[in-house]
């Protein structure tokens, strides 16, 4: 019997094993310098990934891992982590002064309570160890004490208990090891933020590793009661469980920053019932549907009379043909900011040309009408996309047998009656899930509207966030990442959520529709 | 009997004619900007007044503009992500398309249901990732074109195994068959028969994917922060951001060089990236 030669054997084996080798070693190298960098995560994220590689093409993994693995490895890591992610956070309260972990907001809330001495006082110090606490030897520079302290207590050592050189600085003292240069460069910032107290109130701040300067800290954080305490008032602040350290008596007084904490199902609730996000939402979602729709309905109408009209063998066809795909063709983001300077109030063609034609007396500033500036949105995405429409409908169009039309056309139609009874039914059947797909795209266009208008007009002064012509996922982005003082993930994410059940919805639909799966 | 047939189509024409016009106008409004030398978008005269290359040459020379870096950055992210991601759908498409596995439905529609997710909202996400892979390997991180490329990678067996299933789904399964019945191991069949044959098929899939990354615009505008490792996409749109007149001259010119490559490919490859578009309308 005829047996298939082919790449077999031990050379493939070998092949196999080669490859593998050399991509197990770069990625041992890369996981122990992540290990080394102090990256846990993604130490372990990586070790997954090459553990699933060298499941799927040693260990006899079903044959679609093996064709699938390196893909998946890929999806999950840029992906699905993400996704997962944005779900996660939809649930959280994740917003300006609500961004970092609890023990960061910690951290920073006792750093912004400091304050220098007014004494001014400075000390040489020499930062080490007490056992496993971080210790300095404290030379105060005004009255020439030297004591030793761990950051929870201090004690003064009498001259001749310690080693000073020859500046009178502490350099060593017993049971104080102190810290080499190397693990003092490790450190980094962190050495700013230890503090060592002066036995009389105070705390003594390094600065860096040679100096450090008498502070006073009025707030102190107890890890065992979770409180933080004043000590020029007196006042408590507790967790109040939505993401600050909040005043006992006063809820109003919180610290700042917060952390992001869990408030499920906060962001959504505020997306239904909170009037200042609710009605924003309600009204980009009205124009996003309306955006879509006549996107899709505009380019269609164009496109298909365009199919129709070059659907016989004519004159210059194929030269109509590649004109007029053009649009398809050319990058859309340079088209799109084309358009944009076309409409440009001072310096654009399209009032040169009005005016000229005596039909505007002044500049017209299109985009400052939420109007004018959706019409301009409309009319650059029917530019964009009416390509597109007339190349699937021509596609149909062909695909429709003739002997149909001719039928119909013994029959007695007139072509008008066989287009509307034969052909556009077919047609639309046929196209529907493509319409669909086209929606949900135009759904979540954003490079349109971000280059075209960047969903202005809007009054950014009165904290407006939502823009004329914003849709969604142009909302979501400017609700995430690109409104000044006022970003807020939370929500944002809640918004994707939302718009992900739409569009996904639709695209499942349409998926069923066009029986692309039936073969399954 | 030629000019009967002319005014029988006469309609044809005049609409064909009428969308031509409202095509052209922004494209002659590019070429003309590109060409004048007066140096503003203010122009309603259909030839530039002045024409010359002054526009080009701002474009190569301007120390502001490192237009030929953002060449080669485009080139470089837009070619790899193209090959790469080309391999890493192809592979999936066709498991996908050829084998019989359990969890195959499943796992199609959840690549379609991924594919839709608004995945630039989990920016933060992916820019905490990506922050992190910085603090190890500067070269993959944020703010780097490898960084890019291997966010662009995520998405690559989404897209790709979607639309790569439709053109493999039209290539005859015969020859697979008769391989596999004379002992080929499934991987053999798809190096050594399928993906020769399949050559043309990927290479119009590797042009739609290079034109792809070549017109993303948000990740790298938001990874890119460097001027000097900026793509086409950015540095033209952050160039021409705030001073539409100014800098009009320059970006028309720009918008041309970047343009006219891949206009040229596309038209000459028409047929079959049309044949890809329609594969699943038609189908139904």
């Amino acid at each position: 019997m005829y047996r298939f030669v082919g790449f077999r054997g031990m050379p493939a084996v070998l092949f196999k094993f080669l490859v593998l080798g050399i991509i197990d070693i770069v990625m041992g190298i890369a996981i122990s310098s992540a290990f080394a960098a102090d990256s846990t995560i993604l130490a372990w994220a990586m070790i997954i990934a090459i553990g699933f590689i060298n499941y799927a093409y040693i260990f006899r993994a079903p044959t679609p891992v093996k064709f699938m693995a390196p893909g998946i490895v890929f999806l999950a890591a840029f992906v699905i982590v993400p996704i997962v992610y944005t779900v996660v956070m939809s649930g959280f309260k994740f917003q300006t002064g609500n961004i970092i972990t609890k023990p960061e907001a910690i951290t920073q809330v006792l750093a912004r309570s400091v304050k220098a001495d007014p004494s001014g006082a400075a000390f040489d110090i020499t930062i080490g160890k007490v056992g496993n606490e971080y210790a300095a030897l404290m030379h105060n520079q005004t009255d020439g004490s030297v004591s030793l302290a761990t950051t929870s207590k201090t004690t003064l050592l009498a001259p001749g208990t310690y080693t000073a050189d020859a500046n009178g600085v502490p350099t060593a003292a017993p049971g104080f090891t102190p810290l080499t240069a190397d693990e003092i460069a490790a450190l980094g910032d962190k050495i700013t933020e230890l503090r060592f107290p002066d036995g009389k109130g105070k705390y003594v701040a390094p600065q860096y590793g040679t100096l450090g300067v008498l502070v006073s800290q009025d707030l102190t954080y107890n890890a065992k009661t979770d409180i933080i305490t004043s000590a020029s008032t007196g006042a408590q602040y507790v967790d109040n469980g939505t993401g600050n350290f909040a005043n006992k008596s006063n809820a109003n007084d919180f610290l700042t920053p917060g952390w992001r904490t869990a408030n499920f199902p906060q962001n959504f609730v505020n997306l239904v019932t909170n009037p200042e996000m609710r009605d924003p939402f309600i009204r980009v979602f009205i124009w996003t549907v309306m955006f879509a729709f006549l996107s899709v309905f505009t380019t269609f109408l164009l496109g298909l009379g365009l199919a129709l009209a070059l659907d016989k063998p004519m004159r210059g066809r194929a030269v109509y043909r590649s004109i007029l795909i053009l649009p398809y063709a050319i990058p859309s983001f340079m088209s799109i900011l084309v358009w944009r300077g076309m409409f440009n109030t001072d310096f654009g063609v399209i009032n040169r040309l009005l005016t000229s034609m005596h039909l505007i007396s002044s500049n017209v500033d299109w985009f400052n009408s939420t109007f004018d500036a959706r019409v301009i949105v409309i009319l650059v995405n029917l530019w964009l996309g009416f390509p597109y429409m007339y190349l699937i409908s021509s596609g149909a169009l062909q695909a429709i047998p003739s002997e149909l039309k001719e039928a119909a056309s013994i029959d007695g139609a007139t072509g008008l009656q066989s287009l509307r009874r034969i052909t556009m039914p077919l047609l639309l059947e046929i196209l529907t899930p493509l319409l669909i797909s086209s929606f949900a795209f135009n759904f979540n266009n954003f490079n349109i509207i971000y280059l075209l208008t960047g969903g202005g007009p809007r009054e950014a002064l009165a904290g407006e966030r939502a823009g004329g012509t914003d849709i969604l996922i142009s909302y979501a982005y400017q609700t995430a990442i690109s409104a000044p003082n006022s970003r807020d993930y939370g929500l944002a994410s809640a918004i994707s959520m939302f718009m992900f059940v739409i569009v996904a919805g639709l695209s499942m639909w349409s998926i069923r529709r066009s029986k692309a799966l039936e073969e399954f | 009997m030629q000019m009967r047939t002319f005014r029988k189509n006469l309609w044809r024409h005049a609409y064909a004619w009428v969308l031509i016009i409202f095509t052209v106008f922004p494209i002659w409004i590019v070429f003309t900007s590109a060409f004048e030398t007066t140096g503003t978008l203010v122009t309603t005269s259909v030839f530039p007044t002045k024409p010359g290359w002054s526009n080009f040459t701002i474009l190569f020379n301007s120390p502001d503009i490192p237009f030929g870096a953002w060449i080669r950055n485009t080139m470089i992210v837009a070619s790899l992500n193209a090959i790469i991601s080309v391999l890493i759908g192809a592979a999936a498409a066709y498991a996908f398309s050829r084998l019989k596995f359990k969890g195959r439905k499943v796992g199609i529609q959840a690549l379609l249901l991924i594919q839709v997710f608004p995945t630039f909202l989990a920016l933060a996400a992916i820019y905490v990732i990506m922050g992190e892979i910085y603090k190890v390997f500067p070269a993959f991180g944020l703010g780097s074109l490898g960084g890019l490329l291997l966010v662009y990678l995520g998405g690559s067996m989404g897209i790709n195994a979607w639309l790569l299933k439709g053109f493999i789904d039209t290539i005859p399964a015969e020859l697979d068959e008769s391989a596999r019945v004379d002992g080929a191991t499934p991987m053999q069949v798809y190096w050594l028969i399928f993906f020769p044959l399949s050559a043309p098929v990927l290479a119009v899939v590797a042009l739609l994917s290079f034109i792809g990354s070549f017109n993303e615009f948000i990740m790298a505008s938001v990874f890119l922060t460097d001027p000097q490792s900026r793509t086409i996409a950015v540095g033209l749109q952050q160039f021409v951001g705030g001073q539409f007149n100014q800098n009009w001259g320059p970006f028309a010119a720009g918008s041309l060089i970047a343009s006219v490559p891949l206009v040229i490919l596309f038209l000459s490859l028409q047929k079959f990236i049309v044949g890809g578009l329609t594969a699943g309308s038609v189908k139904g």
